[in-house]
């Protein structure tokens, strides 16, 4: 048995030597030095560039402009981004090329000779800008007196679901309770290790060729012929070691100017590559975060604890363009209520955008978002009703064979009631104190043991596995079985990416399997656009699921040719899952998703009233992932997924004024050290199978983050007495909360 | 840009004095990010590591004498030093990292003249001095004197701080030193508080002082707090004064890191803890 080995990573020995190559490291021996030039403009019509002096510095090799660019347009789900902003754009682009929408807005490649010759190139473009009004967030944004994309529609708000189900006057008039509120919801930065990098070159056989890290090779290519109107057999798109994703790469940052660069340099003869890589500020400037957003919402439940309504108005800040706002939008929608059986919803979500970062793909994808506030209205309508938040949400749960908010049955397989049940015990919630060993967060400010607080909270969550909304969801894969009268080798071709949560590992452990094979015996080619299909992205939790599918069916087919006495027997397969469906405009009717994870957890907290830190013990993590093929991956998967919502939950502080963002470093946006994390991430992996997923996984990568920020807010309230609205939970905010509740001054 | 080592005190001096756009370094942990984010390095840079004077650390009964080289982590490791001075070994120790002690000097940490730097209060409650090396010979000043405000010394063109002194502490007196930071380690001090106390046989103080650091330009002496204590038992409405007294003598700015609102309570916080700290710590020591 491969499956469910803890084999070590494919990749570990390479990335644990140093021999693995990031897009940083590739060999620049010989090649030249690409430099994005930023805006630097929140909101600004460009009136003139001049490049002359750039041009006039001898080892400045070119400088790119939106003039150079064939299509000046591209996004991820909508082409609404100018590749280059700036002036005399031909092509066909909808947006108007000649305004900056944020300020890290691309303006041009300036290409030399070094690294330091592309900064002085940068530094020498003279650009003029007529200043335009800044939309700085979701408020302004509303009142609409000023327009982000004039060309897209009659307001900022330029994207909207809805649900109306049942009869919502019937909802209230049952209710015995009401709980409302309006949350707050943070920006987060990715936070990977390896920063936009890139290479450009022309490959031997004279295809434009970028070695990038993304998520998605297939997405990229097609964007980029798109810009360059160029065919499939032109372009070629290569992933190395990617360094760490989250989401962040699904949308484009170095990609199409890598391209451009290396096409338009080999029709003047010259064949250098060209290198590329983004300081940490430019990357943190430069590239999408985690949607932060408001939302409203009002509950009402009877005494005896069934929710009879659920009412909720949100907004999500999509910044300057949509990259996935339109997708991310849509999840925070089905999660807003809740995993729980919801007889009366009439639920409003809407994307709006500013003159900010954009906001896009972050693990969770607008579950975290939305899952704060339903776990937190869960837990409020808990204490109001006096009922165990545990068992109010059994109550309510989602189960085998129900109606979900949009109004069809979920797909088969609903784990949530034995989630929260396993949760519950493995937690031993209700029958222990919260554990939190040293208070070590306070190692350098020891905290008076009478101004220490302890709680525990919970909350739960689900999300869908794979494309949602009537996307074309689909997996190539290529299986090649080598030998004579035994196999003795089989190579997978495959485009899945393997972002550093380890999915080529589990790749050729469901291959083994497959193919009947020993381990040893199996290899992969991946993530190369020139030998690998469309296995669609790293995200959404979903490679494991469509991927191990497509891994099962070309198996399947390479052992038919191989009994058919095919040497090398091949086989070829595309997985399509079942179909999906946009939902009603207005009533949001349909089928969004064909499979989901189920996620709980119970966090132990202490906070030290004088100074709002937090510091938290044991984290119970229950997660139903199907089938385990690689237990120890999925419990890094866990940890890191826990690691990096406490981040979010208690000290990332993205701060965006004006459309500029003030702390691009980690000096001053705080992701967690190794002293702040949990004590304890207790993994707690259940394996209830999903009847479709290959051995019967489900895709499990995003769901231990989503719960993580209610619970801690719901452990907080249960040491404090307090309820948070708005995180992170940063040591000024909880004291002020404690402050305004009444908890006095330090004695 | 020239690299120099010296390894003598008169060579370092006499680089310094013939040349105007020298400047001396020790661990470059402050130096080298600087330049990172743009400032332009000097054109002779001195390295004092190499000088045996600079890195000595030593203690006599007159006293301690630290280098002004000399690296956090050796300081930390110094256990007479740890039991004598608890408080600076506290402060030094919250320097960085590991890797970032093994490089930073107290010399670097207070010459820097950083408003958060973490072993200002602690240096300045204890009373240390700074001896001052030039052309011109010694002359030293006492620490207080040593910073003037963010970036800047009382260093005059030509010198730089060869050793810091401190007197050996007399029986039952201790110091300690809290900081508040919002990320556990490598980050930078919201508000840092040092305090020293004296007690006598039955645990009364004797004497107490309580400095500030990153609550204003440069650290600040909070007045009034040896009136408060002394006498007794630091009871808790005294500590309160104290608490009140700190968070008054605090002129913070409102930044990234924290409101004034917010900076001014997290100083009377750790007013009454690290006089707390300090006051268990002297009565323990005979
Ligand atoms: C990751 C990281 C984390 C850090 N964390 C902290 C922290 O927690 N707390 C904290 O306080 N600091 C911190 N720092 C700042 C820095 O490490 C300290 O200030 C350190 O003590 C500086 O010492 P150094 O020897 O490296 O100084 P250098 O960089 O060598 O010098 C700093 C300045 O002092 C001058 N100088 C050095 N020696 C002398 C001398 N003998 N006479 C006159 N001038 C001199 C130099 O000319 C320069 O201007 C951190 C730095 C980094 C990079």
């Amino acid at each position: 048995m491969t499956v469910g080995d803890n084999r070590t990573r494919i990749d570990a020995h390479g990335k644990v030597t140093g021999e693995a190559d990031y897009p940083a490291d590739l060999p620049a021996e010989g090649a030249l030095h690409g430099k994005v030039v930023f805006s630097g403009q929140a909101h600004a019509r460009m009136v003139a560039m001049d490049t002359s002096a750039a041009l006039a510095d001898p080892e400045v090799v070119a400088v790119f402009t939106a003039a150079d660019v064939p299509v000046n347009e591209y996004g991820l789900t909508m082409f609404d981004q100018p590749v280059l902003v700036g002036l005399n754009a031909t092509g066909i682009a909808d947006v108007a090329s000649d305004v900056s929408r944020w300020e890290a807005d691309q303006i041009a490649f300036v290409v030399a000779e070094s690294a330091e010759a592309a900064e002085r190139g940068a530094a020498a473009l003279e650009v003029e800008w007529e200043q335009l009004p800044a939309v700085a967030d979701i408020d302004h944004a509303l009142r609409d007196e000023v327009r982000v994309h004039p060309e897209s529609g009659d307001s900022n708000a330029y994207y909207t679901y809805r649900i109306r189900k049942g009869d919502m006057e019937a909802g209230w008039a049952e209710a015995d309770v009401i709980v409302e509120d309006t949350y707050v919801v943070p920006h987060q930065e990715h936070a990977y290790l390896q920063p936009e990098a890139g290479i450009g070159y022309i490959d031997s056989e004279g295809r434009i060729t970028v070695k990038v890290a993304g998520q998605w090779t297939y997405e990229e290519l097609g964007q980029i012929l798109h810009a360059l109107d160029l065919t499939e057999d032109k372009v070629r798109v290569v992933y190395t070691a990617i360094g760490g994703a989250f989401g962040g790469r699904e949308d484009m940052s170095v990609q199409i100017v890598l391209a451009l660069a290396a096409w338009k340099l080999s029709q003047q003869g010259e064949t250098r590559p060209i290198h590329t890589v983004w300081s940490r500020e430019e990357s943190v400037v430069g590239h999408h975060k985690r949607h932060r957003g408001r939302i409203h919402a009002k509950w009402g439940a009877t005494k005896d604890g069934r929710i009879t309504a659920v009412e909720s108005v949100g907004y999500l800040d999509a910044g300057a363009y949509n990259y996935t706002t339109n997708k991310v939008l849509g999840n925070m929608h089905l999660t807003v209520g809740g995993a729980y059986e919801i007889p009366n919803a009439h639920i409003d979500s809407h994307g709006v955008y500013t003159n900010t970062v954009p906001g896009g793909a972050f693990r969770g994808f607008g579950a975290p978002q939305g899952a704060f506030v339903a776990e937190s209205q869960m837990n409020k309508l808990a204490e109001k009703l006096g009922i165990d938040p545990v068992e109010l949400r059994l109550r309510n749960t989602l189960q085998e064979g129900s109606i979900g908010i949009t109004q069809v049955e979920l797909p088969a397989g609903v784990s949530m009631p034995e989630v929260i049940a396993g949760c519950r015990d493995r937690s031993e919630w209700g029958t222990r104190p919260a554990q939190v060993s040293d208070l070590k967060v306070f190692e350098s400010l020891p905290s008076a043991t009478d101004r220490t607080r302890t709680g525990r909270g919970f909350a739960c969550s689900y999300k869908n596995v794979g494309f949602s909304f009537g996307f074309p969801e689909r997996c190539d894969a290529r299986v090649e079985m080598y030998g004579d009268d035994e196999i003795e080798r089989v190579v997978l071709h495959h485009g899945g990416a393997d972002v550093g949560q380890g999915a080529h590992t589990a790749f050729l452990q469901m291959l083994a399997e497959a193919a009947g094979v020993d381990i040893e015996r199996v290899e992969g080619v991946f993530s190369d656009t020139g030998s690998s299909g469309d296995s669609g992205s790293a995200s959404a939790s979903r490679l494991s699921w469509m991927a191990g599918n497509s891994i099962l069916g070309a198996s399947e087919e390479a052992a038919k040719a191989w009994l058919d006495g095919d040497r090398p027997a091949v086989g070829e397969f595309r997985f399509v899952p079942p179909a999906t469906e946009t939902l009603d405009p207005d009533t949001g009717v349909g089928q969004p998703n064909f499979a989901y994870g189920y996620v709980a957890e119970a966090v132990d907290l202490a906070v030290d009233i004088d100074t709002g830190h937090i510091s938290i013990g044991s984290v119970v993590c229950s997660t139903d992932v199907g089938r385990a093929i690689n237990p120890t991956l999925i419990e890094g998967q866990v940890e890191g997924a826990v690691v990096q919502a406490h981040g979010y939950a208690i000290s990332e502080n993205l701060q965006v004024v004006d459309g500029h963002i003030l702390n691009p470093r980690f000096s001053g946006y705080l992701i967690p050290g190794i002293l702040d994390i949990p004590d304890e991430v207790d993994s707690h992996i259940l394996e209830i199978p999903d009847p479709r997923g290959p051995f019967g996984v489900r895709g499990m990568a995003e769901m231990p983050f989503i719960p993580y920020a209610a619970a801690v807010v719901a452990a907080l309230h249960d040491a404090t007495g307090v309820w948070f609205n708005e995180f992170p939970l940063t040591p000024s905010r909880v004291l002020a909360g404690l402050q305004a509740a009444g908890f006095s001054a330090a004695g | 840009m020239m690299y120099t080592a010296p390894v003598t005190v008169d060579e370092a001096c006499q680089l310094l004095a013939s040349n105007s756009a020298a400047k001396v370094f020790a661990g470059a942990t402050d130096l080298l990010p600087q330049a990172q984010a743009g400032r332009r390095l000097e054109d002779v840079l001195v390295d004092l590591k190499r000088i045996p004077r600079l890195m000595n650390l030593e203690v006599d009964d007159q006293g301690w004498t630290i280098g002004a080289a000399a690296s956090a982590a050796r300081l930390a490791e110094h256990s007479q030093l740890r039991s004598e001075y608890p408080g600076l070994v506290e402060a030094v120790a919250l320097i960085g990292s590991d890797q970032i002690q093994n490089r930073a000097s107290l010399g670097g940490n207070l010459c820097n003249a950083s408003p958060a730097a973490d072993s200002g209060p602690s240096m300045v409650v204890n009373e240390a001095r700074a001896v001052i090396v030039s052309t011109a010979g010694f002359r030293t000043i006492p620490i207080a004197d040593l910073v003037r405000g963010p970036g800047e010394t009382s260093l005059e063109p030509g010198e730089f701080v060869a050793e810091f002194q401190l007197d050996r502490p007399a029986a039952r007196r201790a110091d300690a030193y809290l900081r508040f930071t919002p990320r556990t380690e490598m980050d930078i001090a919201v508000v840092g508080a040092a305090a020293r106390v004296a007690v006598d046989d039955a645990g009364r103080c004797t004497d107490a002082a309580v400095v500030l650091g990153a609550v204003a330009p440069t650290t600040v002496r909070v007045g009034g707090i040896a009136e408060e204590l002394v006498g007794s038992t630091f009871d808790e409405e005294a500590l309160a004064r104290c608490a009140a007294l700190s968070s008054e003598a605090c002129r913070p700015i409102d930044d990234k890191r924290g409101t004034k609102e917010f900076r001014r309570h997290i100083a009377g916080v750790l007013t009454t803890r690290v006089l707390r700290l300090a006051a268990e710590r002297a009565s323990e020591q005979r």
